[in-house]
C-alpha cells in the first residue's frame, strides 16, 4: 500500500449494490476481492466503444468501456498521477484495477463513465466520480455473456498490444495475468469512440500531425498504456515489440531476452535511440523498424502478428533456450542436473547434441501447455483466430450462410456426409464444389469409413466434380481398359525382347530401380509388410527375401507410369507418392490413374534440370522474405536461404515428415487447392515459423539448419500446423493486398524511377529472382521484397514477385509434354 | 556459443554412388553401428556425425549422404565442393553400379575441390552368391583411378570402420599434418572450408 496517503471522502455511490448481483455467477473466478464497503471505487480513466468480439460475426460484438479504477483504499494517494516514477509504484499496483464492462451492465453509472471519458486532460479529473465496485477477477471464464472483468493491475503480467491497421483491423489489447491466463481481446473501435476522436483532433490541432510519437496512427490502446504508465512500470518486451510487461521482475526481463530498457520510458517511440541501441541485433532492428514507418509499412509489419507465437511468449513458460531451462523450476531435477554437468555443457557446443535437443524439447512442452490451455479456457489464441477471420467479410458471410461453426467444419467428412453432397438419383453434386472442398480442406476425410476411396478419385481428377453417376461408371470402365493396354505394352516388350538395345538397357535400369525402391517404401505399413510369396523373377536381388502381392502391384503401376510418361520416366520419390493412393484404393487400375492425376501437379519436381524444385525453393525464399524478414535475415546469415533443407518436404509433400495417417490427411487437404494450389508452401512456412525461435537462437550454419529441419521428421503436429498455415495464408493475402493498395497510391516523394521491365517479355518458369514485374506496377529492382527494406524512404520499390502472386491462385500448374521434354526427362545425360 | 570444442579437427566426407548400392546403410553402420534391410530411399541430402580418434586427436567426421539417382545430380554436385573426402560406392552384386563409378569419378573431378581424397568402396561383399564384380576388378579400377579401394559389407559389418578411418587418416595427413602453421588447425582450415562449401552451393543452385 502506498504510504503517501491522503484523505478520501467519497460520496456514497448511488449504485453501490449493482455488481453484488453478479458475484454469484462468477463462481469460477480464482479470487474475488471486495472493497470493504459498498461505497464504490474511483473511476480514474475510461474509454468507450471498446468491444469484445465473442464470435466472428460482427453482430455479436459487445460494446463496453475499458477503465482504470482505483479501489477504495483508505491509505491510497488521492492524486497518484502527480508522481510518475515513485519507488512505491509496485506496492500501489494492487489498488488499481483495469476493467472492461459492457455498456449494458453499467446502469446508472453509465453517465460517470462517459463523463470521465470526456474529461479532457492527461490526468484523472479532480473530482473523480465513484462507480460501483466491479467484480475483481484474475482469470477469465468461458461462460458466455459474462465478459465483464476487473483485474488488479498487480495481477497483470503483460499486455499484448496490436495497433490498428487503417481499414484492415481494429487495434486490440489482450491482458495476460501472472497466473498465465488470458482475457478476451478488447477491440478499440476508434472511429466510434468520442474520446479517441477528440484526442486525435487535438493532436492534429496542436502538432498538425495525426500520428503519435512512435509514428503509428494514434489509437485508443495508446491511451490505455498512458494511463497505466502513470501508476506502474510498463516495459516493452525486447523480444517481442507487441508485448508490454507490467511491473516486470528481473527474471521476466531475462526471460524476454535480457533487455535493459529504461523502465520509466514513457513513450512507445522512445526505442528509436538510447539504451536500445546497445541491445541484441534482433531487438534493435525490430524496434528501429517499429518507429518512423509509414502506415502501410506498419500494417505490413503487423500483418506478421503470429498469435501462436504470442501465446507462448506472454506466459511465463516460453520457448526457452537450454540456458533458461537450467534455471527453470519446471524442469525435472534430473534434467537440470544433467544440464549443469560439465560434460554435457561441452556437448552442448555441438548442434546435434543436448543444446538443440533440449530447445526443441522445451518447445514441445510449451506446445503441450498451449494445447491444454486452449482446451480449458477461452484464450487469446481463439480470439485472435476469430479476429483473423473477422477481417475477411467473405468468410463471415460464408460461415453464416452455411450455419456451421468453424469447429464443425474441422470435423472429418464422413461417408454419410459425403453421400449427402450428391443427388441420390443422378449422382450429381448438389452442393457447390467449393463447399465440398472447403469441408475436406478444413476437416479432412474420415480415415476409417471408406469415404476416402471415393472422394480421392474426385480430388485426384479421376472423376469430374460435375459428373453424373452413370458417367463415372463409364469413365471407370474406359480407364480400366486403358490401364490394361498400357501395362500390356511394356509387358509384351519385356517378354519378347523387342525394341532397340539402348531402349532395352534403359528399361532394365528403370525396372531395377523401381524394384529396389518399392522394396523400401512404407514397409512399416501392414499392407506392404509381408514377404509371403516367392519373387516372380529368380534373378531379382529380392528373390531370396520374397515379396507380397501389393509390392508387385506397386512395381507394375510404376512401370506402367514409366510407360505412360516416357518423357519423365520413373524418378525416386514417386514410389512415396503412389503408396498412399494405392493403400487407400487397393485397386491397381484406379490407383494408377489417381497417381497420374497427382503426378500432373508434381511432375515439375522431378525434371532433370530441377527447374521445378528451384522455382519452388525460390518461391519459398520470397515468401519468407515477405512474411518474416527477421527470420530471413537470420537464414541469410546462416547461408541457408537456398532453402535446400525443404527439398525433401517439397519433393514428396512431407511424406517423410509426418506419420502415415497424417500424410493422408494432409494430402487430401492439399489436393483441394481450396486456398491456394501451392498451399504446401504455407505448410513449409508454418513449420519454419513454429521453429523460428530455436532456429534464430541456436542455428548459425547451413548444416545446423539442415540437420535440425531434417530431424523434425515425425515430431510435427499436423492439426496445429494446418491451422497455422491457414492463418499464414490469410496474412499473406492481406499483405499482398496492402502492398497493392500502396502501389496504386503513389507516395508523393521524389523517387528515382527506373525503366520498367517490358511486361510482355517472356519469362521461363525458372528465371529466378530478377524477373519482370507486373506492368501496372511501379518498376522494381527485386522480385521479392527486400528483407532489409522495412523503413520507408529507400529507393527500391517493393513489389510482389510473380512467384508470390502465383500463390494466390487455386489453379494447378500442369506442365505440357513439351516442357517435360525440354527440361529433361529420360534422355541420358 | 563459443566454448571448448570436444574435437580437434572437423572433416567433411561425402558418399556418392548409384541408388541402392547401400550408401545410407554404410553410413548408418558407421555412425550408429546398426543395419536395417529395408531402408528408405534417401531424398535430398542429410548427414551424420561421428567423432573418432586418430593419432591421439579427436576428429569429428561430418558425413554427407546424397540421393543416388542420377536425376538429382544437379543438387548433389552442389555438395561436392566442401567435401575433403569422397567415398565412391558401388554394389558388388550390381554390375551397372560398378560401371557407373567412372561417371561418378569424373563428376568428382569436375565439381569437387582439387586434391580431394577419394576411396572406392564395393559394398555388399557378404553376398557371395550374387556377386558379379570380382574383387580384382574393383582393385583394378581403383588402381586405374589412383585411389584406395576396399570391399565392405554394411550388413555384416565388414570393413566399414576401416574404410572411414583410412579415408579420414589420409585427409588428416594431407590437410592437417602438412599444414606447417602452428596455429590451432581445427578452426582455420576446416570451418572456413565448410562455410565455403555452403555459400558456393547456394550460388550454384538457385
Amino acid at each position: 500500500m502506498a504510504d503517501s496517503a491522503a484523505k478520501l471522502t467519497p460520496p456514497p455511490s448511488p449504485t453501490a449494490s449493482f455488481y453484488d448481483l453478479s458475484d454469484d455467477e462468477e463462481g469460477e473466478y480464482n479470487t474475488i476481492m471486495h472493497s470493504s464497503s459498498g461505497r464504490g471505487v474511483k473511476l480514474l480513466f475510461s474509454k468507450s466503444k471498446v468491444y469484445v468480439h465473442p464470435t466472428p460475426s460482427s453482430k455479436d460484438n459487445i460494446p463496453g468501456f475499458i477503465a482504470l479504477i482505483q479501489q477504495k483504499n483508505p491509505t491510497a494517494d488521492a492524486r497518484p498521477g502527480t508522481s510518475s516514477s515513485g519507488s512505491s509504484k509496485a506496492d500501489r499496483a494492487t489498488s488499481y484495477l483495469l476493467a472492461w464492462l459492457p455498456e449494458s451492465s453499467l446502469g446508472d453509472a453509465f453517465d460517470s463513465y462517459v463523463k470521465v471519458e470526456l474529461s479532457d486532460g492527461s490526468s484523472p479529473p479532480k473530482n473523480t466520480p465513484l462507480v460501483p465496485q466491479p467484480p475483481t477477477s484474475t482469470s477469465h471464464t468461458t461462460s458466455i455473456g459474462t465478459y465483464a472483468f476487473a483485474v488488479p493491475v498487480s495481477e497483470i503480467y503483460s499486455l499484448l498490444i496490436r495497433p490498428p491497421s487503417l481499414g484492415w483491423w481494429f487495434g486490440s489489447v489482450v491482458i495476460n495475468t501472472r497466473a498465465g491466463n488470458s482475457f478476451p481481446a478488447l477491440f478499440f473501435h476508434d472511429d466510434e469512440c468520442q474520446s479517441t476522436i477528440l484526442q486525435k483532433k487535438k493532436l492534429v490541432r496542436e502538432s498538425f500531425d495525426p500520428f503519435s510519437e512512435h509514428g503509428g496512427a494514434f489509437w485508443g490502446g495508446d491511451e490505455v498504456l498512458r494511463w497505466l504508465k502513470r501508476y506502474v512500470v510498463v516495459e516493452k518486451s525486447g523480444a517481442d515489440p507487441s508485448v508490454y510487461l507490467i511491473e516486470p521482475s528481473a527474471e521476466d526481463k531475462l526471460g524476454f531476452g535480457g533487455k535493459t530498457s529504461t523502465p520509466s520510458s514513457p513513450k512507445l517511440g522512445s526505442k528509436i535511440a538510447g539504451p536500445m541501441g546497445i541491445q541484441g541485433p534482433s531487438a534493435a532492428s525490430s524496434s528501429n523498424r517499429d518507429a518512423g514507418m509509414d502506415p502501410v509499412t506498419k500494417a505490413l509489419k503487423q500483418a506478421r502478428w503470429s498469435f501462436l507465437e504470442k501465446m507462448s511468449q506472454v506466459t511465463n513458460f516460453t520457448r526457452r533456450t537450454a540456458q533458461d531451462i537450467v534455471e527453470n523450476p519446471k524442469v525435472p531435477p534430473q534434467v537440470r542436473r544433467l544440464m549443469v554437468n560439465p560434460e554435457v555443457q561441452t556437448l552442448q557446443d555441438e548442434f546435434d547434441s543436448a543444446r538443440v535437443y533440449l530447445a526443441r524439447w522445451a518447445m514441445g512442452i510449451a506446445e503441450q501447455s498451449e494445447r491444454e490451455r486452449s482446451q480449458r479456457i477461452y484464450t487469446a489464441q481463439d480470439v485472435l483466430e476469430m479476429e483473423d477471420s473477422d477481417v475477411g467479410e467473405f468468410e463471415i458471410l460464408d460461415m453464416e450462410a452455411n450455419n456451421l461453426s468453424l469447429a464443425e467444419k474441422r470435423k472429418p467428412v464422413s461417408i454419410k456426409e459425403w453421400k449427402s453432397f450428391f443427388d441420390p438419383k443422378t449422382g450429381r453434386l448438389q452442393v457447390t464444389v467449393d463447399e465440398v472442398k472447403e469441408r475436406i480442406f478444413l476437416g479432412g476425410l474420415n480415415p476409417s469409413d471408406g469415404v476416402r476411396k471415393e472422394a480421392w478419385l474426385f480430388l485426384l481428377g479421376f472423376y469430374d466434380w460435375d459428373s453424373r453417376a452413370d458417367e463415372r461408371r463409364a469413365i471407370m470402365n474406359s480407364k480400366r481398359d486403358e490401364f490394361v493396354r498400357l501395362k500390356g505394352a511394356w509387358w509384351e516388350r519385356m517378354v519378347d525382347g523387342s525394341g532397340n538395345a539402348e531402349e532395352t538397357e534403359w528399361w532394365k535400369e528403370q525396372k531395377g530401380r523401381i524394384e529396389k525402391d518399392v522394396h523400401r517404401t512404407d514397409r512399416q505399413i501392414p499392407l506392404f509388410e509381408g514377404e509371403d510369396i516367392p519373387h516372380p523373377d529368380p534373378d531379382s536381388p529380392f528373390a531370396e527375401v520374397g515379396t507380397n502381392v501389393h509390392l508387385e502391384q506397386m512395381k507394375d503401376m510404376l512401370l506402367t507410369y514409366n510407360e505412360y510418361n516416357r518423357d519423365l520416366g520413373y524418378v525416386q520419390g514417386m514410389s512415396d507418392l503412389l503408396a498412399p493412393i494405392y493403400a487407400v484404393e487397393q485397386d491397381d487400375a484406379v490407383a494408377f490413374w489417381g497417381f497420374v492425376g497427382f503426378m500432373d501437379r508434381m511432375e515439375r519436381n522431378f525434371l532433370r534440370d530441377q527447374s521445378g524444385m528451384r522455382t519452388q525453393l525460390l518461391t519459398l525464399d520470397h515468401l519468407v522474405q515477405l512474411m518474416d524478414p527477421t527470420l530471413y535475415l537470420h537464414l541469410q546469415s546462416a547461408d541457408s536461404t537456398n532453402f535446400f533443407f525443404f527439398f525433401r518436404m517439397l519433393l514428396v509433400w512431407y511424406k517423410r515428415e509426418f506419420e502415415w495417417a497424417d500424410v493422408l490427411r494432409l494430402w487430401e487437404s492439399l489436393w483441394t487447392d481450396y486456398m491456394s494450389s501451392n498451399f504446401h508452401l504455407f505448410i513449409a512456412l508454418a513449420i519454419l515459423e513454429k521453429h523460428r525461435d530455436v532456429i534464430m537462437e541456436h542455428l548459425k550454419h547451413f548444416d545446423e539448419v539442415l540437420k535440425y529441419v531434417n530431424e523434425l521428421s515425425n515430431i510435427i503436429d499436423l492439426p496445429s500446423t494446418l491451422i497455422r498455415a491457414q492463418t499464414l495464408f490469410r496474412r499473406f493475402q492481406r499483405t499482398v493486398e496492402a502492398v497493392d493498395k500502396r502501389n496504386n497510391f503513389p507516395i508523393p516523394t521524389v523517387r528515382q524511377r527506373k525503366p520498367a521491365d517490358k511486361p510482355s517479355s517472356p519469362r521461363p518458369s525458372n528465371s529466378g529472382a530478377t524477373s519482370a514485374v507486373d506492368g501496372r506496377r511501379r518498376p522494381g529492382s527485386s522480385a521479392g521484397i527486400d528483407a532489409g527494406e522495412e523503413a520507408k524512404g529507400k529507393t527500391k520499390e517493393k513489389v510482389i514477385s510473380p512467384e508470390l502472386r502465383q500463390l494466390l491462385s487455386t489453379k494447378v500448374e500442369v506442365l505440357d509434354k513439351k516442357a517435360t521434354k525440354e527440361h529433361g526427362g529420360v534422355v541420358a545425360a | 556459443m563459443a566454448g571448448t570444442r570436444n574435437y580437434d579437427f572437423l572433416i567433411k566426407l561425402l558418399l556418392i554412388g548409384d541408388s541402392g548400392v547401400g550408401k545410407s546403410c554404410c553410413l548408418l553402420r558407421f555412425s550408429e553401428d546398426s543395419f536395417t534391410p529395408s531402408f528408405i530411399t534417401t531424398i535430398g541430402i542429410d548427414f551424420k556425425i561421428r567423432t573418432i580418434e586418430l593419432d591421439g586427436k579427436r576428429v569429428k567426421l561430418q558425413i554427407w549422404d546424397t540421393a543416388g539417382q542420377e536425376r538429382f545430380r544437379t543438387i548433389t554436385t552442389a555438395y561436392y565442393r566442401g567435401a575433403m573426402g569422397i567415398l565412391l560406392v558401388y554394389d558388388v552384386t550390381d554390375e551397372r553400379s560398378f560401371n557407373n563409378i567412372r561417371t561418378w569419378f569424373s563428376n568428382v573431378e569436375q565439381h569437387a575441390t582439387e586434391g580431394v581424397n577419394k576411396i572406392l568402396i564395393g559394398n555388399k561383399c557378404d553376398w557371395e552368391e550374387k556377386r558379379v564384380v570380382p574383387v580384382e576388378r574393383g582393385q583394378q579400377l581403383a588402381d586405374e583411378l589412383g585411389i584406395p579401394f576396399m570391399e565392405v559389407s554394411a550388413k555384416s559389418n565388414i570393413n566399414v570402420e576401416k574404410a572411414f578411418y583410412s579415408l579420414a587418416a589420409d585427409i588428416k595427413k594431407r590437410i592437417i599434418d602438412t599444414s606447417k602453421t602452428d596455429q590451432p588447425p581445427a578452426q582455420g582450415v576446416n570451418v572456413s572450408d565448410q562455410n565455403n562449401s555452403i555459400s558456393s552451393m547456394g550460388g550454384k543452385c538457385c
